[in-house]
Formats: structure tokens, sequence, C-alpha cells
């Protein structure tokens, strides 16, 4: 489907590759690599809800967050699952625009193919390319930056080794265009100046992910009609 | 091991036929038809009884009578050795069970069909004698929550040891493995609704230690209706009348 | 959301009298925007418990317990103990609480009150420093269980579970191991607890928990369970007694303007100089009671 996309952030920047249609069953996929975290997301739906599920006329969304086996360094060490699901759906649920499938559920399930440090966002701005490759109806891209703070220095994208030892992180998702914030969480100490400083700094690079993702929706759209 | 000295003391200087000290509050969960909290020595529990209402689950909905779901559940912290353990394990489940047909024997539930009513029971602090704190609490949940009633259950256990009848078992004493009896009954009915034990007991001997805890429930059951009887004061109270 | 949902049935005379009420600062409690409703606290409610309180917060009550237990220190921690942090809701709080209904909102607490007290990674930001919970370097430790349960939910769970938890961890007497000497700690070591000698856990740092619930354009505080249904987002911040964030954690589905946040935050800040006074003189005066 859509070609490849290579594009080289800025130096302090891993690679950030998006790729629509990966998973062929799926009304929509896709896959995101950036550094070495690899992640597959598939999104199924909209679909009858439950019979046991009360009435609701709006859209549920289910999320799932799951690692391989041999996604961590060490074998099957993959946690926090539960977590990383209900953090996925607070930082999606905002974005999509739930009166448009009343009764009906929409499932997104992804696999951390690889974990390479800063697993979530890269899941979180994955899954919103997946629906938006599945035609689900948003307000916009959601795209999401961490940033780690190590001692003094404050670290965008983070790889694994660099969040072992920080001491504290700040995790945003926004939606770009909008200029609104979807998800927002801070552990560590940080001085309101810091907190001010880091979010300014991810806003900036989520609205540089968000053209990424935005131009290979695009790049796969032609490619389709052609 | 000794759990009654020669001078007739228990390992926590109580007299074999002596109880630990009561003490009940009504109304601590705010948000519930109905609560209370009931303390035994150091067990301590909370039961809260939402309903009667709509049944939630069509299928189990009974056209003759209200249906009575119960839940016991006790958090990790409770006991002396903290483990962690889902909800709804086998024992919960039991305790759960028992306390539903306890109470579901004396409430009145022909007056209220197709309506279901939940008693939520919750142990902060196990030290002995949960299932028969358990019932007390629900009966005075129940009863604040003004529904209707053969009687007040009441319960307390009483045990055997050292060849003596005791009354009201702590941890220490119900863990030596010893007889545990778990007697409710309906006090005004004179009825026993509740019967249960544990381990192997001549019978001259079981109906002496029935009869004590029966003696336990009698004073628990005089306690409940000081602080029924209190509790309506105050509301009457409260209504300036 | 779907707990929440259940809890409250609004007519929507209702609805719009929060929301009437909240834009003109006047709550259908009678409560200002900014205003906290009566705390209680009491200290010492579990008897078995290293360390307990109990926080009243109008018709919301919850408890907090400190547990103590032996244990083989971390070897990448060598000189500290492991703190960890559970909360459950009981289904006295609710029906919709029964049998497995609380896990997702007893997993969403857990997580935002080990993101607000437990810190980063390296420890920094934590409600208190583990290493003094060490007994024997690389040998012997304590480790701290601190288990949360909410008996009563009418809204500002956070708030509450926080304010217990900070209580239970005041309230916590570390008894005092003693190593007889030249004891080998390989195996299973032999250790004296029979003095009565306790120490305390340093709770200078511990922060509190500010939640600001945004409905309509304003924000509120310490909302009931009917005004959390009524909201678009919320943003719980925890902060120290030197005013820096501990931990930041954004709940409902709304999106913010980066600006918003920025400005709650000053907000929650400026609010939890007075919660953080209010409570430690309830919290002085719970333990004063106790002890005598």
């Amino acid at each position: 489907m859509a070609d490849l996309r290579l594009l080289r952030m800025r130096c302090y920047w891993r690679l950030a590759v998006f790729r629509t249609g990966a998973v062929n069953a799926a009304s929509g996929s896709a896959y995101a690599e950036i550094g070495d975290t690899k992640v597959i997301v598939s999104v199924f739906g909209p679909r009858e809800s439950k019979k046991a599920m009360m009435y609701s006329d709006i859209g549920r969304l289910n999320c799932n967050v799951s690692y391989t086996t041999f996604a961590t360094p060490v074998r099957g060490q993959g946690s926090d699952n539960k977590e990383f699901s209900s953090m996925l759906h607070k930082a999606l649920e905002g974005a999509i625009i739930l009166d448009s499938f009343p009764k009906t559920t929409v499932d997104v399930f992804a696999l951390v193919l690889e974990s390479g440090g800063s697993d979530l966002p890269v899941v979180i701005s994955c899954a919103s390319v997946a629906l938006a490759d599945a035609g689900i109806m948003m307000y916009d891209l959601v795209a999401s930056v961490s940033v780690s703070c190590l001692g003094k220095n404050l670290v965008i994208d983070p790889v694994l080794e660099e969040e072992s030892y920080q001491d504290g992180s700040l995790m945003i998702s926004s939606m770009p265009s909008r200029d609104e914030v979807t998800q927002l969480t801070i552990t560590g100490e940080w001085s309101t100046a810091k907190i001010h400083e880091a979010m300014m700094l991810c806003l900036d690079a989520c609205s540089k992910l968000g053209k990424i993702m935005r131009s290979c929706l695009k790049e796969a759209a032609l490619a389709s009609q052609e | 091991m000794e759990y009654v000295n020669p001078e007739g003391i228990r390992e926590d200087g109580r007299r074999p036929l002596e109880m630990r000290h009561l003490h009940a509050e009504i109304g601590t969960v705010a948000r519930a038809d109905g609560s209370a909290v009931f303390e035994m020595g150091n067990t301590k529990v909370i039961a809260a009884v939402y309903g009667p209402r709509e049944v939630q689950n069509r299928s189990q909905q009974l056209n003759d009578q209200a249906l009575v779901r119960c839940e016991y559940s006790m958090p990790n912290f409770s006991t002396g050795d903290r483990m962690r353990k889902p909800k709804g394990d086998r024992r919960s489940t039991e305790i759960s069970l028992v306390i539903r047909q306890t109470m579901e024997a004396c409430i009145l539930t022909h007056l209220m069909p197709r309506s279901q009513i939940d008693i939520f029971v919750q142990v902060l602090s196990a030290d002995g004698g949960t299932r028969s704190a358990c019932i007390n609490a629900a009966t005075l949940a129940l009863a604040d929550a003004g529904i209707p009633m053969r009687d007040l259950v009441t319960s307390c256990s009483a045990g055997y040891l050292n060849s003596t009848p005791l009354l009201d078992l702590s941890y220490f004493e119900d863990s030596a493995g010893g007889p545990d009896v778990t007697v409710g009954i309906l006090p005004k009915l004179d009825k026993v609704t509740l019967l249960q034990m544990d381990a192997r007991l001549p019978i001259d001997i079981f109906e002496n230690v029935v009869q004590l805890a029966t003696e336990g429930c009698k004073a628990v059951a005089n306690y409940i209706h000081e602080v029924l009887l209190e509790n309506t004061k105050q509301l009457e109270y409260r209504r300036g009348l | 959301m779907s707990v929440r949902e259940w809890m409250v049935g609004l007519s929507a005379g209702e609805k719009h009298f929060i929301q009437g009420g909240i834009a003109q600062d006047l709550r259908a409690d009678g409560r200002k925007r900014l205003t906290y409703r009566p705390i209680y606290v009491e200290t010492g409610v579990i008897p078995q418990a290293d360390g307990s309180a109990k926080v009243k917060m109008g018709a919301t009550e919850v408890i907090a317990s400190v547990k103590l237990d032996l244990a083989r220190p971390n070897p990448s921690q060598p000189g500290k103990g492991k703190v960890s942090l559970f909360v459950s809701c009981s289904a006295t709080a609710g029906p919709m609480f029964e049998g497995r209904g609380s896990e997702e909102l007893s997993a969403e607490l857990s997580v935002a009150l080990q993101r607000c007290l437990l810190g980063g990674k390296s420890g920094a930001g934590a409600a208190f420093d583990p290493s003094c919970l060490s007994i024997v370097d690389g040998k012997l430790c304590w480790d701290a269980y601190i288990d949360g349960l909410v008996v009563s939910a009418d809204g500002n769970l956070l708030d509450a579970l926080g304010a217990a938890i900070k209580a239970a961890l005041i309230n916590t007497r570390v008894p005092v191991a003693n190593v007889p000497a030249g004891a080998s700690l390989d195996e299973d070591p032999d250790v004296d607890l029979s003095s009565q000698e306790t120490t305390r856990i340093d709770t200078s740092g511990v922060p509190v928990i500010v939640t600001l619930t945004k409905v309509g354009r304003h924000y509120i505080v310490d909302a009931t369970s009917e005004e959390e249904s009524q909201m678009s987002s919320a943003v719980s911040v925890s902060i120290n007694k030197e005013r820096r964030i501990c931990g930041l954690t954004k709940r409902g589905g709304a999106g913010l303007d980066p600006s918003i946040i920025l400005d709650m935050i000053s907000v929650a800040s400026h609010v939890s100089e007075q919660l953080m006074n209010k409570l430690d003189s309830e919290i002085a005066a719970a333990e004063a009671d106790e002890q005598m």
C-alpha cells in the first residue's frame, strides 16, 4: 500500500516511520517504528456492542496493549499492559467523534514488537494512524511524545536505557492542529518552570510528529487512488 | 499450649465466659440505604445495604419474593500476615453464602417481590469471630435500611479449649485448632438459624458450648437493641419530635 | 467512565443546576469553587497494621494502611526497602463495585497514586526516602506495603486517598530490629524484634494531591460525584511542601489547551498550601488523640 516513508527528524530525535495497512484482516491498521521501538496497531469495527452492555448513544472504545515475548531484553518481561491499555484509551477517547457510531464498539489492539523506550507514546501515535486508516471519524490525529528528566537535562523521546535512569518523565498526547492536550502524565519531582519548558518541547515535537503521520496517510490515500 | 491459665484467665485477660468489648455505629456509609460498623474487640466489620431496588440481572428476578445477595470481602491488610489474593476466593464465597442464607431467613422477602437487596460486608480488621461480626453488622445495616425482618438475627461463637468452654474466640484461640461453634439466633422467637462447627466434640459438651454461644448471642442482641433504640431516639430528636 | 455514569443518574434540570452553580461560584452544597468539604482524620484505625488512618471528606471515606515486612533488598538497590502501593474499592461504596466491578477504578487509582507518591524511576520526587527502611545494607530491609481502601465514595477519591496515605505514613512506627552480632545474614536471618523501640518515617516530603475538576469553563476542587459526572476533564497534581510538582495525571476525555493546564497547575499549587496546613493540623490532632 503506502510507500515506506522515512523522515529524519531533528538530530536528537530517533528515526520515525509510519505505514498503514499492516494487517489485512483489520478494518484499519498501522505499523510504526521510532528508533528501536516497533509497534503494530490494528483497529476492528465499529461492531455491535456486546448484549450485556447497557445501551449507549455514543460509541465505545476498547483498547488493549500487549507485548510479544521477545519485545524486551529479558524474555516475556513486557508488563504494565493493563496500565498502558487504560492510558491508550484515555489518550484516544477525546480525539474520536464517538457520537458518529452509537451502540457500537471499536477495538484497538496494539502489539509492541520491540520495546526500545517511549513505548506508550509510539503506541498512541500509531493507534491514531490506524484509526484514521480504518475511517473512524476523529477531530484530529493524536501525536504523543515523552521527555525524560535526567539530572538537569531534558531528553526528548528517550530510549530504554535513558528511561531506566530517569529522575522524572512527562508524557503528552496532543491534537496538533487543534492545539489541545488529550493526555498528560508527569512523574518525579518538577518545578513549574521545568514543566513549562518540557511541555513546550513536547508540543513542538507533537506537531512535527503529526505532520509525519499526516503525510503517511496522504501517501496511502494517493496510492489507493492510482 | 495453655489457653486458660490455672487462675482461669485467658490469653487476652478475659474470663472463659466473658465476651470482648462490643461497639456498633449506624449510618457510617452515607450513600448506602443502610449501613453499620460492628466491632468485637479488634475485629471490625462494615456492612452496607443497597435496596430494595430493581433487579439488575433480569434472569435472576423472583416473582414471589425479593432476591437477596451478599458479598463478603476482606482486604489484605486486615489479618496479621499480609497476602495478596483476588476477590472471590473459596473462603469468602463460603462466608458470603452463609451470611446470605442467614439474612434471607429473617428478611420478609415475600413483601418485596421482583426486587433485589444487596448486602456488602467489608472486614477492616480480623481477629477471630469475623463470621459473627459480619452477621451482626448486616443485621444492623438491614435495620438501618428499614427492611422488614422477622427478628434481628444475632450471632456469636464459642469454643472448647483446655477442657473449658470459651465464649467469643479471638484469632489466637481460633487458630489453636479446637472446635469453633458459630451460632446465629432469632432472639425474640428463640430459634436457631445458623449453626456451624468445624471439629470433633462429644455430644454433651457440644450442648454446653452451643448453650454458651446462644447466651452470647442474647447478650449481643441486647446490645444491638440498645444501639438501635439510641439511633431511633437520635433520629426523632433531629426531626424535632 | 462507565463506573461514573452508573453512580449518578441526573435529570437535565439537575445537570443545569450544578453547571450553573459552578459558573456563579456557588455550588449545590453552598461551597465556593475552591473550598474543600470538612476533612476528618483518624489515625491508628487498624490495630494489625504498622500505621493506618481513616480520612473523611464529606460522604467520601477512605482507609489507608502501611504494613512492614522483613525482606531481602533488591540487589540493584541494596540500601533501600521496596515500597508498593495498591488501592481497592469496597463493594460497601456502591453496588457497581461488586465482584470484578471495582477492578477498573482500583487500577486507575493505584496507578495515579503510584505516579503521585512513588516518584520517578531513580526515586526523585518520592513521598519519602526508602533508605530509611534499610536494616543491614544489601542484606535486610523492611518492605512497605501501602494499601488504600475506599469505603464510601462521593467524589474526589484520589485526594482523599492521598491524604489518608499521608496520615498513615505519619502514623507508621518502624520497629527497631536488632541484628545479633556475628549472625550470618546469608541464610534466613534471625532478627530480634522484641524491643519496644520504634522509629518514624521522615514524612516531611510527602506531597498532597489536589484534583481540579473542570466543569464548563471553571475548575473546582473536591468535587462530589454529582459534580464529577458533569466534568469535561480533571487534572490531579501532587505537590510537596516546597511547592514542587511530584506527579500529575489527567483524567477525562476532553482535550485541554496547554495554557489552561499550566494555569490549573498554578491554581493547584496555590490551593495545595491551604490543604497541606489543614491536613497537617488535622493529622497532628488525630495523633494526639490516639496517644491519649
